[in-house]
C-alpha cells in the first residue's frame, strides 16, 4: 500500500467518523459528508470514494440482517428475529428477507460477519465434516 | 399405523434445531499463499481460519480493517470472495506414541501412505516455555555416538546444542547418528529388562530439504531399525512457505508430549537456517517491516521461543526431557551472520564442522576449537571424563603446532611428540558415517590413547588399529564391555582388565 492509498484511507476513515449520531450510523449525515465531498472532492477523488464505500458497506452490514430461508417465512418471524437481534447487539437491527433454496431447510442469519445457521445445509456440512 | 405417523410428526416437532454460529469474513486478496481477509472481527493471533474445501489457514496480522491470514497447504482453489471463518481454535497437531515409525506434515496428517495417524490427543503448536520453577539442571547423558563428540562436546538430555557448518560439511549425518544412536540404546536398554531405563524418543524435522534427500534418510532409519523410534515431521522445499515456517513448531508439540509424559525425547530441527528464510519470505509477503538481511525484526523470537521449548523438566513435572539438535548452515564458514550468532546465542553450544577437515578426510569434521557445549560436561559419565578429560586440550595444541610446524623444518622432541600424539588422536576420531560407537566401545578405545598403548603404530594404521581393538572387545571382551556400561566408571578392577586386554590385543595387531 502506498502512502497516498494510506492517506486516502485515513480521510475516509475521519469523514466516516461524522457518519455517526447516537452510536448509530446515520444515512442523513452519510449522504450530507458526500454532497460535501462532492462539492470539493479530495485528491484520489475515485479511490477515497472506493475507500468510503467500502467503510458504509461495513456500518450498513453490521446494523442489518439479513435472513436467508428455504421455503416461507412469516412476517411475524422476521419481526421476532429483527426484536431479538436488536436486544443481542444493544443496537436497532434491521431485518432483509431472502430466499435461498441451497439451505434445503431451516434459517441462515448474518449481521456484519457474524453468521448463525440453522439450516439443514449446515448441518450436512458438519456431517460430512465429521465423517471424513 | 396412523398413530405412529403422529408419534414421529410429534417427535420431529419436539426436535430443537441447532443453530451454529461463526465470525465470517471474505477473502479481498490472495497471493503466495497469503490472504487478506475482510471481516473475521472475532479472530484471535494465531487462530485457525477456515477457507472453503477446509483449507486451513493462520491469522497472523491482525489489523484493524482486515486479517492477513497464511494459508497451509494447496491455496490455488482459493479466490477472492470466498467464506473465511473463525474455528476459535488454536492450530493443534496429533501426539502420541501412535506417530512413531510415521512421517507427517506439520499438520500431523500422514504422508507415507501408511493410513491415518492413531492418536487420541492433540497438542498447540505454539506453547509457552517450561519456565524456571519447572526445569532442572542437565545431568543425564545423551549419547550421539560420536566419539569426537561424546568425549569432547558432550551433550546432556534437555540441552539444545547447535551443529553448524557450511553445505556438505557432515550437519545431518550428525544428527542422524545420534538418531541411530537412541535407538540402538532404546533396543538394549528395553532388552535389559532395567526398569529404571529411559528410552529416547527422536523426532527429525525436515525444513526446506529436497525430497530425495528425505527419502535417503528415512532409508538409513529404516534400514538402522530407527525408524520405529523416530517421528519425521516434514515441510520439504516444494511446500508453501507457511508449511516450513510451522513444521519446527509441530515438532515440538510433538516432543513436548513426551516431555510432559516423564519419557526423554531428542529434536533435530533441520534445518533452521531454512526456517528463517521461510519466514521472512512470509513476512516480506505479509508487508511487515524488514531488518537486517530483510530478515523481520523478531526473527531472534521465532527461534528463541523454539529452542527454549527444549528442556529438562523437574519431578514434580513428569522429569522428562526435550533435547534439541538444530542445524544452521552458514556460508563460507562465516559464524557472524545474522541468523548463526542469533542460534549460537541461544543455544547452550555448539559443534561446528569445518569445509577444510571434511575435505582432508577428517569425518566428522569436528572443529574443536570452536566447537563446546556448555552444559553437557555435567552429564557426561565418570568413565568418558576419566579417558577424555584432556583430550580436548591436546588435540586444539596439536592443530595449533601443526599450523606452526608447516613453517619450520626443526622441531624439538616435545614438540614432535604433541604432534605425533595430535595426529593419532584426530585418525582414533575418523568414524564413518551411520556408524555410531556404544559408550563403552570409545570408552576402551580411549583408554588405549591414554595409556599410550598407540603411540608405536603407525599414524596411518591408527584407523585399522581401532577398528581392530573394537572388534576384539566385542568378540572376545564382551563382559568388560557389559561392566563398563553398567558401572560407568573405571576402577582399578577393570583399568587392570583393560590393561590385560590391551596387552592380549597388540601383539595380534602388530
Amino acid at each position: 500500500m502506498t502512502t497516498a492509498d494510506k492517506k486516502t484511507k485515513a480521510y475516509a476513515k475521519s469523514l466516516m467518523k461524522l457518519c455517526w449520531q447516537d452510536g448509530e450510523f446515520s444515512d442523513e449525515r452519510a449522504l450530507a459528508v458526500l454532497q460535501s465531498v462532492e462539492k470539493n472532492p479530495p485528491p484520489r477523488y475515485a479511490a477515497f470514494l472506493k475507500a468510503f464505500l467500502a467503510l458504509v458497506q461495513r456500518a450498513v452490514a453490521d446494523r442489518t440482517a439479513v435472513v436467508e430461508h428455504a421455503g416461507s417465512l412469516s412476517d411475524e418471524a422476521l419481526q421476532a428475529t429483527g426484536k431479538k437481534l436488536s436486544q443481542r447487539y444493544g443496537r436497532a437491527i434491521e431485518v432483509q428477507s431472502r430466499q435461498n433454496d441451497a439451505l434445503i431447510a431451516g434459517v441462515r442469519v448474518r449481521v456484519g460477519c457474524d453468521v448463525y445457521d440453522s439450516s439443514i445445509a449446515a448441518s450436512l456440512a458438519e456431517l460430512e465434516a465429521s465423517l471424513s | 399405523m396412523s398413530s405412529v405417523i403422529e408419534q414421529i410428526e410429534q417427535q420431529i416437532a419436539n426436535l430443537q434445531s441447532k443453530t451454529v454460529y461463526s465470525n465470517t469474513g471474505q477473502i479481498l486478496t490472495i497471493a503466495d499463499g497469503v490472504a487478506k481477509v475482510t471481516g473475521l472481527s472475532e479472530a484471535m493471533y494465531n487462530e485457525m481460519i477456515e477457507f472453503p474445501g477446509g483449507t486451513i489457514g493462520i491469522a497472523l496480522n491482525l489489523e484493524e480493517d482486515e486479517v492477513g491470514v497464511v494459508v497451509l497447504g494447496e491455496s490455488t482453489h482459493l479466490k477472492a470472495g470466498d467464506e473465511a471463518k473463525c474455528t476459535g481454535k488454536l492450530l493443534s497437531v496429533p501426539v502420541g506414541k501412535g506417530l512413531l515409525g510415521r512421517v507427517v506434515n506439520p499438520l500431523g496428517q500422514p504422508l507415507d501412505g501408511k493410513g491415518p495417524v492413531e492418536s487420541s490427543e492433540s497438542y498447540p503448536v505454539e506453547k509457552i516455555a517450561p519456565g524456571i520453577i519447572e526445569r532442572r539442571s542437565v545431568d543425564q547423558p545423551l549419547a550421539t555416538g560420536i566419539m569426537a563428540i561424546d568425549s569432547m562436546i558432550p551433550i546432556g538430555r534437555g540441552q539444545r546444542e547447535l551443529i553448524i557448518g557450511d553445505r556438505g560439511t557432515g550437519k545431518t549425518t550428525i544428527a542422524i547418528d545420534t538418531i541411530i544412536n537412541q535407538a540402538k540404546i532404546n533396543e538394549v536398554g528395553l532388552a535389559s529388562g532395567d526398569d529404571s531405563f529411559r528410552p529416547v524418543y527422536s523426532i527429525y524435522v525436515a525444513v526446506g530439504q529436497k525430497n530425495s534427500n528425505l527419502a535417503r534418510t528415512l532409508g538409513v532409519l529404516e534400514e538402522s531399525g530407527a525408524l520405529k523410534y523416530t517421528i519425521i515431521v516434514s515441510a520439504a522445499a516444494s511446500d508453501a512457505a507457511a508449511d516450513q515456517y510451522l513444521a519446527p513448531y509441530a515438532g515440538a508439540a510433538m516432543g513436548e508430549w513426551f516431555m510432559a509424559n516423564g519419557m526423554d525425547a531428542l529434536i533435530v530441527y533441520d534445518d533452521l537456517s531454512k526456517h528463517a528464510a521461510a519466514y521472512r519470505q512470509m513476512s516480506l509477503v505479509l508487508k511487515r517491516p524488514s531488518g537486517r538481511e530483510a530478515y523481520p525484526g523478531d526473527v531472534f523470537y521465532l527461534h528463541s521461543r523454539l529452542l527454549e521449548r527444549s528442556a529438562r523438566v523437574n519431578e514434580d513435572n513428569g522429569n522428562g526431557s526435550l533435547t534439541a539438535l538444530p542445524i544452521i548452515e552458514t556460508l563460507a564458514g562465516d559464524l557472524s551472520a545474522y541468523i548463526p550468532t542469533n542460534v549460537i546465542s541461544i543455544t547452550d553450544g555448539q559443534i561446528f564442522l569445518e569445509t577444510d577437515l571434511f575435505n582432508q578426510g577428517i569425518r566428522p569434521a569436528v572443529s574443536v576449537g570452536l566447537s563446546v557445549s556448555r552444559v553437557g560436561s555435567a552429564a557426561q559419565i565418570k568413565a568418558t571424563k576419566q579417558v577424555a578429560g584432556k583430550i580436548k586440550l591436546e588435540l586444539a595444541q596439536f592443530r595449533e603446532l601443526a599450523a606452526f610446524a608447516q613453517f619450520g623444518s626443526d622441531l624439538d622432541a616435545k614438540t614432535k611428540a604433541q604432534l605425533d600424539r595430535g595426529a593419532r588422536i584426530v585418525e582414533l576420531f575418523k568414524q564413518p558415517a551411520f556408524n555410531p560407537l556404544p559408550i563403552e566401545e570409545q570408552v576402551a578405545v580411549l583408554w588405549g590413547i591414554q595409556n599410550e598403548y598407540y603411540d608405536s603404530i603407525d599414524v596411518s594404521r591408527i584407523v585399522a588399529a581401532a577398528t581392530s581393538i573394537r572388534e576384539f572387545f566385542t568378540t572376545r571382551k564382551e563382559s568388560l564391555l557389559t561392566d563398563i556400561r553398567t558401572k560407568a566408571k573405571l576402577d582399578a578392577d577393570l583399568e587392570a582388565e583393560l590393561k590385560k586386554a590391551y596387552d592380549e590385543w597388540k601383539p595380534s595387531f602388530a
